[in-house]
C-alpha cells in the first residue's frame, strides 16, 4: 500500500518513450541549472555583502548560545504539545457539534468556530493579556499563550474534521443504514474512522501551524524560540544570521514532525489494509 | 464476525490521530522554561555597550532602604513579602536593558535602575531577585494598572496622556533624541533641519516618532520597525536616510558598526520615568525617595558611567530631579 | 470609542492596506501554489525535488521570521523590494506552500481510475490534470483554500513588523499615542472578523455552487450501478 501515493501521481502521465525520456532529461538538466544558478547568485551576493563571514556565524556554534536558544526551543515545544493535546479533541467535538441535528448545538458551535477562525491569534492573546485582567481573571504567562492557541487551533481543526466527515462517500451512510446502524453508531464506527484517516495530512499541517503560532509568545513574554532569538540579536547584532538560524530550527523541527506523522500515517494505512485483507 | 476483526484497525486510526501531539509532548521537557538561563562564563565585552565589571560593582554598592521606610509603604512591603520585584520592560535594548545569552545577566542603565531598586527593597542580593517580564508599548499601561508587574522601567517617556492612566516615578533619565546616518552622508546631514524631504526610520515603540513630529518639517516618509537592528539594516540598505532615536542607543550602534555615524547634538530632552499603578500612591513616594538616595550617594553617576557613559563621551550629566514632571 | 471616530479615515486606510496585502498575497499564492503542485506531480525529477523542498521550507518557517528575512536579508542577496512588496512576497511564499499541499491532496482524492481512463482516451499530462483531475479535485479543495485565504488575511497582521501601515500597525501606533488599548483592539478584531466571515461566506457560496453538479454525477453513478445489478 505504501507505493500507492506514488502510483497515484505517476498515473497522471504515460511511461515516457525514448523521445519523451530525452525531453524529460533535457528539461531536467535545464531546470537544475536554473535552480543552481539562482542559488549560487544569491550566495555570491551574500558573500559580497559580508554576510558569510565566519565571525557572524561562529556565535551559533558556541555551546552557551546554543543552550540559550535551546531554552527557547523547549518553551516552544512545550506550548505546542500542550495546545495540541487539548485542541485536536476539542476540534473533533466542535466539528460534531456543528453537524449536529440539534439546532441550538449546531448554531452555537458554528458561531464559536467562525469567531475564532476569523480573528488573528494575536488579538486573542491580547484579550487574555489586557481585557480579562480588568475583570479580575488572571492566567499564568504559559496559559495566556496556550489557551489562545487552543481556541484558535480547535476552530481550524474543527473545519478540517468537518471537511473530512463530508468527504466520506455517501454510500457509506447508506450502507450503514442498510445494516441497521443508528445515526450515532454510523458516525462513530463507520464515518469518523474514515474521516480521520482522510484528514490526517491536514492535522499534521495544523500541528505545524500551532508550532509557528507559539512565536506569539513574545507578547506575553513567554520564552519561546523566536523571542530568545530576538534577545540574541540585541547581543550579537547579527540580524540576518540569527533569523536564519532560528528559522532553520523551526524548519527542521517542523520537517521532523511531518516526517514522523507521515510514518505513523503510512503504518496505519498498512495496518488498515492488512485488516481489510484479512476480512476478505 | 469479520466486523470485529476490522474494527480495531479503525479505532487505531482515531487513537493515533489523537496521539499525534503526544509525540511532540514527549519531545518537550516537562519543566518550566521561563526561568532565565543561568550559564557561567560571561564575556566582559558585550554588544550592549556596558562595562560589565564596573556595572557589577555599582549594583553591589547600591543603597538598601531602612526597614521603617519599607514598612511605611504597602507597595514595598508586598514586594518584600513576595521576595522578588516584577519589572515590565524589555531585555533586548542595547545600552539600557540587554540580556547576555552567555551569562543570562541583564545589564544597561534601565536594568541597573531595576536591580538597584530590587536591592533597595529586598536588601543585599536583592538585585538577583528581579523577574523580567516583557511589556510592549501596547501592553505596558495595562500591565501596570492590573498589577501583572510592580513597575515598568523601559525607556518609558513621561507624557501627560500617560499620566492620566498611571503614575510615574522619576524622571530618572533625560534622553536626548539624536540622528544616525550612513557614514558617507555624515557631512550632508547634521541636524533635524536637514531631514526635510528625507526618508526616516525609528523604532515602533519609541519616543523617536514624537521627536520627529515635533522637530522635523515634512520628512519624505517615517518608517517604524520592530527593533534597533532592523532600523540599522534599513539605514545601511538605503531604505532610510536617517535613523532617529535615543542618542545612547545610536552611539552604541556606531561603536559596533563603522558604517553608521551619529551626527550633531541631541535635539530633544525626553524624561524617562518608572511606571507605577495609581492604586499604590505610596509607591510613587517610595520610588522617588529611592531615586533621591541613589542620586545623592553617587550611585546614579557611577551607573551612568558604566552604561551610557561607555558610548556617550564626556562626564555624566546632573541627574534629573525626581517629581519634576512635564505638565 | 471617541479614539476610533477621531482616527477613522486613518484606520480605514489601514483596512485598505490589509485588503491590498491579502488580495495580492493570496492571488499570487494561488498561481505559485498551483504551479508548484503541478511541478510536484510532473515527470521532471528536479522540478519535483524543487517543489518538495520549497514546500518543506515555506510551510515550516514562521511568517514573522520570513518577513524579516525578506525585508532585511534579501537586500544582501541582491534584491531590495519596497516594504509593501516585501509583505506581499512573504505572504505569497508562505501561502503558496499551503496552496500547493492542498492542491496536491486534492489531486490525490481523485480516484486513480479516472486518471487512467483519461490517459486511455489519449490525454497527456496537462490534459489529464486540466480536464479530469483538477476539476474534480477542486470540489474537495474549496474549503482548504478558503482556509489559506483567511490565513493570508490573518498573516497580514504580522506585516506591522516591517513598517507597513495596515490595520494592526495603525492600531499599535494609535495605542502608543492615545493609551486607549481596548477600544482600538476591539475595532481591529471586528475588522478581521468581518473580513474573514466575508471570505468564509464567499467560500461557502462557491462550495454550494460546485456541489450540485457533483450530486447529479453521483446519482447517475448510482443509477448505473443499479442497472448493472
Amino acid at each position: 500500500m505504501s507505493t500507492r501515493s506514488a502510483a497515484a501521481t505517476q498515473v497522471l502521465f504515460d511511461a515516457p518513450g525514448p523521445k519523451g525520456r530525452r525531453r524529460i532529461l533535457l528539461i531536467s538538466i535545464l531546470s537544475s541549472l536554473a535552480i543552481l544558478a539562482l542559488l549560487a547568485l544569491g550566495l555570491w551576493q551574500f558573500h559580497v555583502n559580508g554576510q558569510l563571514e565566519a565571525r557572524k556565524w561562529l556565535p551559533y556554534l558556541r555551546w552557551d548560545y546554543i543552550a540559550f536558544l535551546g531554552q527557547g526551543l523547549r518553551g516552544t515545544l512545550l506550548a505546542t504539545a500542550v495546545a495540541a493535546v487539548f485542541a485536536f479533541p476539542l476540534g473533533l467535538l466542535l466539528a460534531l457539534g456543528r453537524i449536529s441535528r440539534v439546532r441550538a448545538v449546531s448554531w452555537i458551535t458554528t458561531a464559536w468556530i467562525e469567531f475564532f477562525r476569523g480573528i488573528p491569534m494575536l488579538l486573542v492573546v491580547y484579550a487574555f493579556l489586557l481585557a480579562l485582567p480588568v475583570y479580575g481573571i488572571f492566567f499564568p504567562r504559559f496559559w495566556m499563550l496556550v489557551i489562545p492557541m487552543i481556541l484558535v487551533s480547535s476552530a481550524t481543526t474543527a473545519e478540517v474534521f468537518r471537511a473530512g466527515i463530508g468527504a466520506v462517500d455517501r454510500g457509506q451512510h447508506e450502507a450503514a443504514a442498510v445494516i441497521g446502524l443508528s445515526g450515532t453508531q454510523t458516525m462513530f464506527s463507520v464515518i469518523l474512522p474514515q474521516a480521520v484517516r482522510l484528514v490526517l495530512p491536514s492535522l499534521i499541517l495544523a500541528l505545524v501551524s500551532l508550532l509557528k503560532d507559539s512565536t506569539l509568545g513574545f507578547v506575553v513574554s513567554y520564552n519561546e524560540l523566536q523571542f530568545q532569538g530576538k534577545n540574541m540579536v540585541g547581543q550579537t547584532r547579527f540580524l540576518v544570521q540569527t533569523y536564519l538560524v532560528v528559522s532553520g530550527i523551526y524548519i527542521v523541527i517542523n520537517f521532523l514532525l511531518t516526517r514522523l506523522a507521515n510514518l505513523l500515517d503510512r503504518r496505519m494505512r498498512r495496518r488498515a489494509a492488512e485488516g481489510s485483507a484479512r476480512t476478505r | 464476525m469479520s466486523r470485529t476483526t476490522f474494527r480495531p484497525g479503525r479505532r487505531a486510526v482515531v487513537a493515533a490521530a489523537a496521539a499525534l501531539p503526544i509525540g511532540a509532548a514527549l519531545a518537550a521537557c516537562s519543566s518550566d522554561s521561563s526561568d532565565a538561563p543561568s550559564l557561567g562564563g560571561g564575556d566582559a565585552s558585550d554588544g550592549g555597550g556596558t562595562d560589565t565589571a564596573a556595572y557589577d560593582a555599582v549594583i553591589a554598592g547600591g543603597p538598601v532602604a531602612a526597614d521603617t521606610d519599607i514598612a511605611a509603604s504597602a507597595w514595598a512591603t508586598a514586594i518584600k513579602e513576595a521576595g522578588s520585584l516584577k519589572r515590565g520592560g524589555t531585555t533586548a535594548n542595547q545600552v539600557f536593558s540587554l540580556i547576555n545569552p552567555a551569562s543570562g545577566q541583564v545589564t544597561g542603565f534601565d536594568a541597573g535602575i531595576t536591580q538597584l531598586l530590587a536591592r533597595y527593597i529586598l536588601g543585599d542580593g536583592g538585585e538577583e531577585k528581579v523577574e523580567y517580564l516583557d511589556t510592549t508599548v501596547e501592553t505596558r499601561e495595562t500591565m501596570v494598572e492590573n498589577g501583572t508587574v510592580d513597575c515598568v522601567i523601559a525607556t518609558y517617556s513621561i507624557t501627560p496622556a500617560r499620566l492620566e492612566k498611571i503614575n510615574f516615578g522619576g524622571p530618572y533619565y533625560l534622553s536626548g533624541t539624536a540622528i544616525q546616518v550612513r557614514t558617507e552622508d555624515a557631512s550632508s546631514i547634521t541636524g533635524p533641519a536637514d531631514l526635510t524631504g528625507k526618508k526616516l526610520v525609528t523604532q515602533a515603540n519609541s519616543t523617536g516618532i514624537q521627536a520627529i513630529t515635533d522637530n522635523v518639517k515634512d520628512p519624505a516618509s517615517v518608517d517604524t520597525l520592530a527593533d534597533n537592528e532592523s532600523c540599522v539594516a534599513a539605514l545601511k540598505q538605503g531604505r532610510a536616510d536617517a535613523y532617529v532615536l535615543d542618542q545612547g542607543v545610536l552611539l552604541g550602534n556606531s561603536k559596533a558598526d563603522p558604517e553608521v555615524t551619529v551626527v550633531g547634538e541631541p535635539f530633544t530632552q525626553d524624561p524617562y520615568g518608572i511606571g507605577l499603578s495609581k492604586q499604590h500612591e505610596d509607591a510613587l513616594d517610595f520610588v522617588n525617595a529611592f531615586l533621591g538616595a541613589i542620586e545623592e550617594d553617587g550611585t546614579w553617576k557611577k551607573l551612568y558611567d558604566a552604561t551610557v557613559g561607555q558610548v556617550i563621551e564626556g562626564d555624566a550629566p546632573e541627574p534629573p530631579t525626581p517629581g519634576d514632571l512635564p505638565a | 470609542m471617541q479614539v476610533i471616530l477621531d482616527n477613522l479615515p486613518l484606520l480605514l486606510r489601514g483596512v485598505g492596506m490589509t485588503l491590498a496585502l491579502t488580495l495580492c498575497g493570496y492571488g499570487l499564492a494561488l498561481l505559485l501554489g498551483t504551479a508548484l503542485a503541478v511541478c510536484r506531480v510532473s515527470p521532471i525529477p528536479p522540478l519535483r525535488g524543487f517543489a518538495t523542498v520549497y514546500v518543506e521550507i515555506f510551510r515550516n518557517i514562521p511568517l514573522l521570521s520570513l518577513l524579516i528575512l525578506i525585508a532585511f536579508g534579501l537586500p544582501d542577496a541582491g534584491l531590495l523590494l519596497p516594504y509593501f512588496w516585501c509583505g506581499v512576497a512573504g505572504l505569497t511564499l508562505s501561502s503558496a506552500a499551503f496552496v500547493c499541499e492542498n492542491v496536491r491532496s486534492g489531486i490525490n482524492t481523485v480516484p486513480v481510475g479516472h486518471a487512467e481512463a483519461a490517459r486511455s482516451i489519449g490525454l497527456g499530462f496537462f490534459g489529464v490534470l486540466r480536464f479530469v483531475v483538477l476539476p474534480q479535485a477542486f470540489r474537495t479543495m474549496v474549503q482548504p483554500l478558503v482556509n489559506v485565504f483567511i490565513g493570508t488575511l490573518l498573516g497580514s497582521s504580522l506585516c506591522a513588523a516591517i513598517s507597513i501601515s495596515e490595520t494592526t500597525q495603525l492600531t499599535q501606533r494609535l495605542t502608543g499615542e492615545t493609551a486607549e488599548a481596548i477600544p482600538l483592539f476591539l475595532f481591529a478584531g471586528a475588522v478581521y472578523l468581518v473580513l474573514s466571515l466575508g471570505i468564509a461566506y464567499g467560500g461557502r457560496r462557491i462550495e454550494r455552487a460546485v456541489a450540485p453538479g457533483a450530486r447529479r454525477l453521483r446519482t447517475t453513478d448510482r443509477l448505473r450501478g443499479a442497472a448493472q445489478a
